[in-house]
């Protein structure tokens, strides 16, 4: 019986070992090898080089910057948003069903989609944003070409696309939440605000430990949306680390350097994860 | 009743595995590509060609394979931000496509991964390609020692279109030629409307890093050094650069945010740009713009623009049959490069050039004019790391955040670093400067 349950798990467990494993150790061993696609005769350990090249390297904390603008503004966004949406979904007596199906349907665009899409958005001349400005007497703003406005131009897209999901989350976490403690509580002469307080947030904590650390994960390794809108720019104040691991290894073909930044932001991503479970365990 | 239920589980298995590695041994002992019979050679060929040049090309192609029973080329196109990538892996581990384009700038990093044939014997032996049908400086890109990379298709140099009808209702009835009439043709095509906004302007930058490009040669400035060191903040760089930060300091170029450009061009609002001779391809599906061509007027003491040419080339580890089919194609495609011009390029060769065919296609034939003064981009294995330091440097000028002087020094800092890691860990002397 046992035989046949890792008969069934075999082909994703090849799959997975080929195309999961295999990449991250291969990765791991380039982190410390020169490694230029464009000349392999050049190729080598060594040591350390590339992390401390990395660590010297103004590009990379520019762009670690970047990432950590992009997941500060982001996870926090989404999560109220998110909330707020699922909040309104859950008192909703009729038609959840359907305003469920229409929260999520932008996740359901891939990003270059979505991308293009919002690039016209956000267009200075003929775009909705500047437009809808103009016509009620406002100014048009440059959204993705001053240093500003980039960033949250990019954060504001992105919440767009993928707050669906996370308000589904929320949403079937605040169904779970057993109607009997707002009874009691409202017996007890509790206000809204207060129910929210202390029954709500805390049975919610859980799942929004759980969005937060999924969301910053996906924060940090921000590429889609700012390739696609500003390719990183302006000046540079959009590139994330995972754009600039993509331009150097598949621009400047230095795949020993890239893996070895892959590698640092995966140390990253996993200091902030630790960070942000122990800070959500932590009683209130 | 099936044939696998006949040969039983183990069977089937067996017969799969026997064909799989028939398959791999037949292609590893041709060099990847299919010879399907003792006659015929079947080859691919990749490129970037994903707009209408690619239809153009197509229809070459169909025509070779037609005329050339014998070859049977078939073509794969993608998008250039890919291409490159795909076609790098894919070459080095003798996969790839028997024959490719690689743009000449690209040239000298796709040439040192070792896996691009000598093409040499293209323009020599029973019919030749003759060398002299092409300028020395274009021949040069292709042309590492004594070794050729390819053999160039065509030249994209960067040229002006104006809106004939725009500049007719200023009163300017031809194309600015120099500084002062471009300048006086800047004032009078931008139109400001009762708010005060510009409801249309003579000139937008397109690509910018393109746009200043397109200058480096007028102001006698350059990338490199002749020993290969930077050379980014060179006077000339800097005069070339300072104009454009000017134009957009007065407001004679519309705001960054703004984000017209080509697509203001296309939509009247802008009556001259500056962009490649490839985007006639993209004039041609428009109706009612009344487009003429003309070179980057002189901006500053001589003439000049930036260009770059699609070269064809050969993988390495072909089988004879390949190579030789190959290289009849590239003949072919070179004979023939006059078709290819009409999809929105100029034909590397210089005969093709003096056709009466050509001189009948007018974007081409003014695009070209340029081609004694052109300058190609910098002709370096780290071409990636120097392009985005001019662009660096070009934004900060156009976006106001740096002179010109300033923005070129530290591009210069930052692309005389990835030179000499180039260098030290490929071993480049400096002295002997980069020749890849």
């Amino acid at each position: 019986m046992q035989r046949t349950g890792f008969l069934f798990l075999a082909p994703y467990a090849v799959s997975f070992a080929i195309f999961v494993i295999l990449p991250i150790v291969v990765s791991f061993v380039l982190s410390f090898m020169r490694f230029d696609l464009t000349a392999q005769s050049s190729a080598g350990f060594v040591g350390f080089d590339n992390y401390r090249e990395a660590l010297q390297d103004n590009y990379f904390w520019s762009a670690v910057k970047a990432t950590l603008l992009f997941a500060l503004m982001i996870v926090p966004g989404l999560l109220v948003i998110g909330l707020s949406m699922a909040l309104g979904m859950n008192a909703m007596a009729r038609g959840q069903a359907a305003v469920r199906a229409l929260v999520f349907l932008p996740g359901m665009l891939n990003i270059a989609v979505t991308g293009i899409l919002w690039q016209w958005f956000f267009n200075g001349e003929f775009g909705l944003f500047n437009f809808a400005l103009k016509h009620f007497g406002g100014q048009g703003q440059p959204w993705l070409s001053d240093k500003a406005f980039a960033m949250p131009s990019i954060v504001l897209m992105s919440v767009w696309w993928t707050v669906g999901g996370t308000a589904i989350i929320l949403l079937t976490a605040l169904q779970q939440i057993p109607g009997m403690y707002f009874e009691a509580a409202a017996l007890d002469g509790a206000s809204t605000t207060r129910m929210f307080r202390y029954i709500t947030l805390p049975l919610l904590k859980p799942v929004m430990s759980f969005v937060v650390v999924t969301t910053s994960i996906a924060g940090f390794q921000m590429f889609g949306q700012a390739f696609m809108l500003t390719r990183g720019g302006p000046e540079l104040s959009t590139r994330g680390v995972a754009q600039y691991i993509y331009e150097t290894a598949f621009n400047s073909y230095r795949m020993g350097y890239g893996a070895a930044m892959s590698w640092l932001l995966f140390a990253l991503i996993s200091v902030f994860g630790i960070f942000q479970i122990r800070m959500m365990r932590r009683p209130a | 009743m099936s044939i696998f239920s006949n040969l039983g589980i183990r069977g089937s298995i067996l017969g799969l595995a026997a064909i799989v590695t028939g398959i791999g041994v037949t292609r590893s002992c041709d060099g990847g590509g299919i010879v399907t019979s003792q006659h015929r050679v079947d080859l691919t060929f990749w490129n970037g060609f994903t707009g209408p040049d690619g239809r153009r090309m197509l229809e070459i192609i169909r025509d070779f394979n037609r005329e050339n029973p014998d070859i049977q080329v078939s073509m794969q196109r993608m998008d250039w931000a890919t291409y490159y990538n795909k076609l790098m892996v894919a070459a080095m581990d003798q996969r790839g496509p028997q024959l490719f384009v690689v743009h000449a700038s690209t040239l000298p990093r796709m040439y040192r991964s070792g896996f691009i044939e000598n093409s040499a014997r293209l323009y020599s032996g029973s019919d030749p390609i003759p060398s002299a049908d092409y300028d020395p400086y274009v021949l040069q890109q292709v042309k590492f020692k004594d070794q050729y990379a390819g053999v160039p298709l065509d030249i994209h140099p960067q040229g002006m279109y104006t809106n004939a009808e725009m500049l007719r209702a200023a009163g300017i009835q031809q194309p600015p030629a120099d500084k002062a009439s471009f300048m006086r043709a800047l004032r009078l095509l931008t139109k400001k409307s009762n708010s005060g906004d510009a409801s249309q302007w003579a000139f937008a930058l397109t690509l910018w890093r393109n746009n200043f490009q397109s200058l480096i040669p007028q102001f006698r400035g350059r990338y490199l050094k002749p020993n290969g060191d930077a050379d980014l903040n060179n006077p000339g760089n800097i005069a070339a650069l300072q104009f454009l930060g000017d134009l957009s300091r007065e407001k004679l170029i519309p705001p960054p945010e703004n984000g017209l450009g080509w697509v203001g061009y296309r939509q009247k609002k802008v009556a001259m740009v500056w962009d490649g001779v490839y985007m006639l391809g993209d004039l041609l599906r428009l109706q009612g713009l009344d487009y003429v061509a003309a070179p980057i007027p002189q901006i500053g003491p001589q003439p000049g623009t930036m260009a770059d040419s699609h070269v064809l080339c050969i993988r390495k580890g072909l089988s004879e049959a390949q190579r030789t089919g190959a290289e009849t194609f590239i003949r072919y495609l070179s004979k023939n490069s006059i078709r290819w011009a009409a999809a929105g390029q100029v034909p590397a060769r210089r005969s093709v050039r003096q056709t009466p065919e050509f001189a009948s296609m007018p974007v081409q034939s003014a695009f070209a004019r340029q081609i004694p003064f052109m300058m190609y981009p910098p002709r370096t294995p780290v071409l990636f790391e120097v392009t985005l330091e001019i662009d660096q440097a070009v934004e900060k000028v156009i976006r106001g955040n740096a002179d010109a002087k300033t923005a070129l020094d530290l591009a210069n800092v930052n692309a005389q670093r990835g030179i000499d890691r180039d260098r030290a860990e490929q071993k480049i002397a400096p002295a002997g400067g980069i020749q890849p």
